[in-house]
């Protein structure tokens, strides 16, 4: 399901990094346009700034040149603060780490999208709890990190991006410290909640056998686009 | 916010050794402040007791206006004679805040034992008031005899004590006969047997060999004069020593009395300068303890910061915003500062308890005797001790914590 605004749009994207003395060219010439309700993954080998896009796309990084629209806003004219607030309204991450906090349980780290943005505590539980059904882990709700598995980890972080049900979901090689299995498990729960809550999912990967379950797939090599299957101009 | 408590606590809990030093270092620096503090106060309240009660000099002083610039030369002219002594001491009996007036008639003379003579000062006092002054004095300065052998007293008058080293440099013993002479405020000379009843401990050590006490009878006897040079006030509340110094100037001056009034610790200099030497040494403890509190939370909030920096990455990228991070671990460094200064009131009261229970001795500075060491409890000392902790250390973790705040959320993330 997919809507006719674009959600997402890069505009001559160049990204820049100094190393040393040396000019680091992980981005140049992106220009690409995300609709609503897509699922889409960013493909290629290592370096081939895949994971640079998608933390311009999130809005954790600044593009050296050219402009990322989320929803229509240029990230690069926002303040910090409102960058804080975009991506806690209009974005989730799954982190290729799961990045869980460590001394919070599942239902606890599922909750603190929404404490950020200022719900209260007994709403921010009810909601988390909903999205750890959703997720498949509502008995594990008051584990900690350390005692689950790490496709179970992935999984809250899934219900942590989507809690706050944002229009889009980055992220950087959920899968890439899964087993086949639950790395299939994770791929497949993202496409259900895609279809189910028209969340547009866009995620980087370099795992050839998830690629076939993808509609759109955009190819990076050294920077640059390759090929970008579902664009339709 | 009790999202940041729960995540600070845990954190807290999580890196037990290291929460624990730096809780350590807050718990014991409230504990030397608050010791040394209480110790310090309770110099103070023994000096202001022994000067007050112990040696009966009470709150206020009231003498002739004029005597401390021109008395010494010319005592006689600034004495407060018998109608003034009488009309002032029954205007102060009216003032309930006024517990005892008595008058005091210092003289300079000579005491002989027959075969030699050396100069005194005599303090003439009304034994009577002098042991009721005493007896309203607090701690052990009710129980403080600062002589040896018999109280004074009115009957007969013709008795004297003398100081100890007056009495060991003239081989002087109770139960012995003196002569003392003076000149009269006429200037005549005059002089009296007395009968040695007590040796007594000087309060300085410059008047060891001079200081002899008596009745106030008998220092009028010698002076030829029936006033005082000083009428002696011990109020009810020493607080209101100021307001109460201030109001009976007013009011004696209304009523026609020439008088100026001073308080204790202004007849009493060593005092403030005793004070100040303990403030001295108290801010330096103080400050250094403070300092080391400081170092100790920026230690703990740094360590913490670099060892979860990929944390505040993840955080950052869900929306907390810079603000966000230098709060969390402000709450933190906070956290650690109320809980080690809880830790240290309770290791305050227990250095209390073991000072009152084992009750220690110690000689004082000023007073020749072995009193029980106290240490004092100060609330309001303890109250600005936790709150200048917690100040500190939530200024101390939001210098590491600033650093975390301004680090690029995609670095952080990258952090191992």
């Amino acid at each position: 399901m997919t809507g006719s605004m674009p959600l997402v749009t890069l505009e001559h994207v160049q990204r820049l990094y100094l190393l040393g003395a040396t000019i680091i060219t992980a981005l140049e010439g992106i220009n690409l346009t995300i609709k609503r309700g897509e699922f889409v993954a960013i493909w290629g080998p290592s370096g081939s700034g895949k994971s640079t896009l998608c933390n311009l796309i999130g809005a954790l990084d600044q593009p050296t040149a050219g402009n990322v629209f989320l929803d229509g806003q240029d990230i690069a004219c926002m303040s910090d603060d409102r960058q804080s607030e975009l991506r806690n309204c209009s974005v989730g991450f799954i982190f290729q780490d799961f990045n869980l906090v460590p001394v919070f349980s599942s239902l606890e780290n599922v909750m603190l999208p929404l404490i950020l943005r200022g719900e209260d505590e007994r709403s921010s539980r009810d909601k988390a709890l909903e999205m750890l059904k959703a997720v498949g882990l509502a008995a594990e709700a008051r584990r900690f990190p350390d005692k689950l598995s790490g496709g179970q980890q992935q999984r809250v972080a899934v219900a942590r991006a989507l809690v706050t049900n944002p229009p889009l979901v980055v992220a950087d090689e959920p899968t890439a410290n899964l087993d086949s299995e639950n790395a299939a498990r994770i791929i497949a729960l993202m496409r259900q909640l895609n279809q189910s809550m028209g969340t547009t999912f866009i995620f980087s990967t370099h795992d050839q056998d998830i690629l076939h379950q993808v509609q759109r797939k955009i190819q990076l090599h050294d920077g640059r686009i390759m090929q970008d299957t579902g664009n339709n101009p | 916010m009790f999202t940041w408590f729960k995540l600070a606590f845990r954190n807290l809990l999580k890196n037990k050794r290291r929460s624990l030093v730096t809780l350590g270092a807050v718990a014991f620096g409230f504990a030397a402040i608050n010791l040394l503090g209480g110790f310090s106060n309770y110099i103070f309240d023994a000096l202001e007791d022994g000067y007050v009660y112990a040696r009966g000099n009470g709150h206020l002083s009231i003498f002739k206006k004029g005597f401390h610039r021109q008395g010494l030369m010319n005592p006689a002219s600034y004495l407060l004679n018998q109608r003034e002594v009488e009309e002032i001491s029954a205007f102060c009996r009216r003032d309930q805040r006024i517990s005892i007036i008595t008058p005091q008639l210092n003289i300079s003379g000579l005491v002989s034992n027959g075969k030699i003579s050396t100069i005194i000062m005599a303090e003439g006092r009304k034994p009577d008031d002098m042991r009721a002054i005493r007896h309203l004095g607090h701690g052990f300065s009710r129980k403080l005899q600062l002589f040896h052998g018999h109280e004074l007293s009115d009957k007969p008058i013709y008795q004297v004590g003398v100081a100890k080293g007056l009495a060991g440099n003239f081989n002087l013993k109770i139960g012995d006969s003196v002569v003392v002479m003076t000149t009269t405020a006429d200037g005549f000379m005059n002089a009296f047997d007395a009968d040695i009843v007590q040796t007594l401990d000087a309060p300085l050590e410059i008047l060891d060999n001079l200081l002899v006490s008596m009745p106030l009878r008998f220092a009028q006897e010698l002076y030829d004069c029936k006033g005082a040079d000083r009428l002696n006030l011990l109020l009810e509340n020493a607080r209101l020593a100021y307001p109460m110094k201030k109001y009976l100037e007013q009011q004696l001056t209304a009523r026609n009395f020439k008088v100026e009034i001073y308080t204790w610790d202004q007849l009493r200099p060593s005092y403030l300068k005793i004070r100040n030497m303990f403030n001295v040494i108290f801010t330096f403890v103080f400050i250094i303890m403070l300092t080391i509190v400081a170092l100790s939370v920026v230690n703990t909030i740094s360590m913490a910061v670099l060892e979860r920096t990929r944390e505040i990455g993840t955080l950052r990228a869900l929306g907390l915003k810079r603000s966000g991070v230098v709060k969390i671990f402000s709450i933190e460094g906070t956290l650690l500062a109320a809980t080690g200064s809880l830790c240290g009131f309770i290791l305050t009261l227990l250095g209390w308890a073991a000072v009152t229970i084992l009750q220690p001795s110690w000689t004082p500075p000023t007073i020749p005797k072995e009193v029980p060491l106290e240490i004092h409890l100060v609330p309001w000392l303890m109250a600005v001790t936790c709150l200048a902790m917690i100040v500190l250390a939530a200024l101390a973790a939001f210098i590491p914590a600033r650093r975390a705040a301004h680090l690029r959320i995609i670095e952080a993330l990258r952090h191992l």
